[in-house]
């Protein structure tokens, strides 16, 4: 359990140094974006690996992942010494490259952040590279902050979220669905989305937006422009900078029920692993190349070469014109 | 060579005052430091495209205690910032690699090289000028040909030392990918520099053309595992060269098999500890630096936490390993957010190969002696640099009590970070590049 979120967490990190990666100066690294991408598989395995996807709470210690004195922290919280300022080459350059919407993301992520429940606030301090994991971390926030904070109540009996070490990463949830829906009776299940607040927003609700720094703004609820019952710290009009990621296809819920917290964690990762083009292949290749690489040569993938199982992901366009101009 | 401590592999102390510049600025870290075949001279190059070159002061005998101290010699702007229009991609200006060539007159030669661009530079002196033209005055503006009276031979007078650096060659439009290694062939002819995925053999006098000598880019960029990190001619033999990878194998290759090198002679590669698996495995084998030893017998290897030697006879494991900063091993995860699991450590041989250093963070730099196999962590700061002073071997505390003088893990800065540093080629003075400071150390003198 602690390693998936471990996992989750490094998921998230890892996207978003990805995504940092397209606006920082001198092109996209290669080799640095190989290695975040074997990392991203790494992680991603031991997260969908997890026999007990939903059942935070209640897991068995049984993950076939790797040993756990090697997952990086797990038990220990943040040093003292992480807690530091990122290092000012960072900071600086995350404030100078990064575009104005992304840069509002980066100053509203701690305010999400400090706003759960369960959140430490070292879990928010922690974060040196300033923007890239702030901007994922936000975008995992909304997607789970309404839920969670409703489901807060419902789990702390668990005393689950209480003991979690990592940080307000670790302390969200992808989506409190199952927990929330089925042991809380403080969960407002009326709402026909209380099964997942991570309910993808339909697709048709999305007007295309040019690929890269542009924003999309968001209900006032927050996610999915759910009912504004939620509770949701912070989910008043956030920009986003990655919009896809509350965005997972409608197609990808078609997962039982029991799969459905992670379904949409699945199928998150399954949008950025399919862009990584390989990322989801059962044979084994080693890492794999981002869009990036093969647009920094003459031949570029097209997107609907993505090795996708989900076609609703070819509907995805701003999101995979993103990636192609990786 | 003098006889070090008794104590320690050396004793290090400032030779002179520390070089930086006055203001920091991201411009101004270094990303470079060379010295040249015989020490007289040392490159730096910076993140601003900017070469500093320091040559040594000839030792006097008025002066012995100052034995032979750094000073700048030259400073150019070698690359400018590019933007490349057709992908919409800036090319940073930071010089990635110094190398220089072997001195065959006067002038001195080196070449650079940012992301996508090696340069040949000529560091020439002038100390002498023409005066005494005929058409044009000492300011040089034209005469009035109608004031012309006599004819006078121009002569050379004595002037200020100048020197100045004039690009000699640009190679360019041959790298897909950036850059990151260059290195010199004993033939003094070629040259070969190494991107992520390729390797192209230069000729100096050569600009337009290249030959591409090794390429790993798969078919299929989606196949892509891994790329080169590094990559170094043999010093003697103008056949070989090597290639490291950020799967933490080496190759070594020998361009008399083929023309496209794509096979190896030689494959060095340890077998992974799986005890010591994570997230983070593949990131901290990738080899950041490979060096050859002056000899030619060994290479050096640098990832992320180890330094290895190897011999080039026995490719299934190294020969040494030594344990740089292992206290990080349980810090990954933090590093890798802070990206500081990506930091491209260099390792360094000193003249004789009995002793390799390479960087660390919170300003520490480790040296190994090879023959005693101690090993010894400096600092360098200013605090610690006083001229004239001893560094104090300093002792990063990885658990239980902290001793006096120990620092502990969680108190490291690692923004501080010495990721390149040299070592004179014949005598214990080493360079150490502290984000925009150069520090100048030399060995005791008794």
């Amino acid at each position: 359990m602690e390693f998936k979120l471990e996992a989750h967490r490094i998921v998230s990190i890892s996207l978003g140094k990805i995504y940092n990666s397209r606006v920082q100066r001198g092109g996209i690294k290669l080799h640095k974006n190989l290695l975040v991408s074997l990392v991203l598989r790494s992680a991603r395995q031991v997260y969908l690996s997890d026999p007990c996807p939903g059942l935070y709470l209640a897991g068995p210690a049984g993950i076939p992942a790797p040993p756990p004195q090697q997952l990086g922290e797990p038990a220990a919280g943040p040093p003292a010494g992480w807690g530091e300022p990122p290092p000012p080459a960072a900071g600086a350059s995350w404030a100078d490259t990064e575009p104005q919407p992304e840069g509002s993301a980066v100053s509203e992520a701690p305010r999400v952040g400090d706003a759960v429940p369960e959140a430490t606030v070292t879990g928010v301090g922690v974060v040196p590279q300033g923007g890239a994991a702030d901007a994922a971390k936000a975008a995992w926030s909304r997607v789970e902050g309404p839920r969670q904070a409703a489901a807060g109540e419902a789990e702390g009996p668990a005393g689950g979220w209480g003991v979690f070490p990592l940080g307000s990463r670790a302390s969200r949830r992808p989506c409190g669905c199952p927990l929330g829906g089925e042991d809380s009776s403080g969960t407002p299940a009326a709402t026909p989305r209380a099964a997942c607040c991570c309910a993808p927003r339909p697709a048709e609700d999305e007007p295309p937006a040019p690929p890269a720094v542009c924003p999309r703004k968001r209900g006032a609820a927050g996610v999915g422009g759910g009912p504004t019952s939620f509770p949701a710290p912070g989910s008043t009009p956030l920009k986003k900078p990655r919009r896809n990621l509350e965005q997972p296809p409608s197609g990808g819920e078609d997962d039982d029920t029991e799969e459905m917290d992670t379904g949409n964690v699945a199928n998150l990762i399954s949008i950025f692993g399919s862009s990584f083009s390989g990322l989801l292949r059962k044979s084994p290749g080693g890492g794999r190349e981002e869009e990036e690489g093969e647009k920094s040569g003459p031949e570029a993938a097209e997107p609907g070469q993505i090795c996708c199982d989900k076609p609703v992901l070819r509907d995805m366009n701003p999101w995979s014109t993103a990636i192609v101009a990786f | 060579m003098k006889c070090f401590s008794r104590y320690l592999p050396y004793i290090f102390r400032p030779a002179n005052t520390i070089l930086s510049s006055s203001c920091h600025t991201e411009a101004d870290i270094i990303s470079t430091v060379e010295f040249n075949h015989t020490g007289e001279l040392l490159a730096t190059g910076d993140k601003g495209g900017r070469v500093v070159i320091f040559q040594r002061e000839q030792e006097s005998k008025n002066q012995i205690h100052r034995r032979g101290e750094y000073n700048v010699y030259s400073t150019f702007q070698s690359h400018e910032p590019e933007f490349d229009y057709l992908k919409s991609l800036e090319i940073e200006e930071k010089i990635n690699k110094i190398r220089w060539l072997p001195q065959q007159n006067a002038a001195y030669f080196l070449l650079s090289t940012n992301d996508k661009t090696v340069k040949l530079w000529k560091v020439s002196e002038r100390d002498k000028r023409p005066e005494g033209y005929n058409l044009k005055d000492e300011e040089g503006r034209l005469r009035d040909p109608a004031t012309i009276t006599t004819l006078r031979v121009p002569v050379l007078r004595p002037m200020d030392l100048m020197v100045e650096a004039t690009p000699r060659r640009v190679f360019a439009n041959a790298h897909t990918y950036h850059i990151n290694s260059i290195s010199v062939n004993s033939d003094y002819e070629t040259y070969m520099s190494a991107d992520d995925l390729r390797i192209n053999l230069w000729n100096f006098e050569i600009t337009n053309q290249s030959f591409n000598i090794v390429d790993i880019k798969p078919a299929n960029m989606e196949e892509l595992t891994e790329v080169i990190t590094a990559a170094e001619f043999h010093p003697h033999h103008c056949n070989t060269f090597v290639y490291s990878s950020s799967k933490g194998t080496i190759r070594l290759c020998d361009m008399r098999a083929s023309a496209l090198c794509d096979r190896h002679t030689k494959f060095f590669e340890e077998p992974e500890d799986p005890s010591n698996r994570s997230f983070f495995s593949e990131i901290i084998s990738s080899i950041s630096d490979v060096k050859f030893s002056h000899s030619g017998r060994y290479i050096m290897t640098r990832d992320y936490l180890t330094v290895k030697v190897w011999d080039l006879n026995m490719e299934n494991r190294p020969i040494e390993t030594y344990q740089v900063h292992d206290y990080l091993r349980s810090k990954l995860c933090s590093l890798y957010e802070n990206d500081c699991i990506f930091d491209k450590f260099e390792c360094v041989w000193n003249g004789s190969d009995s002793v390799i250093m390479t960087g660390s963070y919170n300003n520490f730099f480790r040296m190994f002696d090879r023959n005693t196999k101690r090993d010894v962590t400096l600092e360098a700061s200013r605090e610690n640099s006083k001229p004239r002073a001893i560094l104090k071997p300093r002792k990063v505390c990885v658990g239980g009590k902290r001793r006096k003088d120990e620092i502990s893990v969680d108190s490291l800065d690692f923004s501080k970070k010495i990721l390149h540093t040299a070592w004179h080629p014949s005598e214990n003075i080493i360079a150490v590049a502290a984000t925009n400071n150069l520090y100048i150390f030399q060995d005791k003198v008794n």
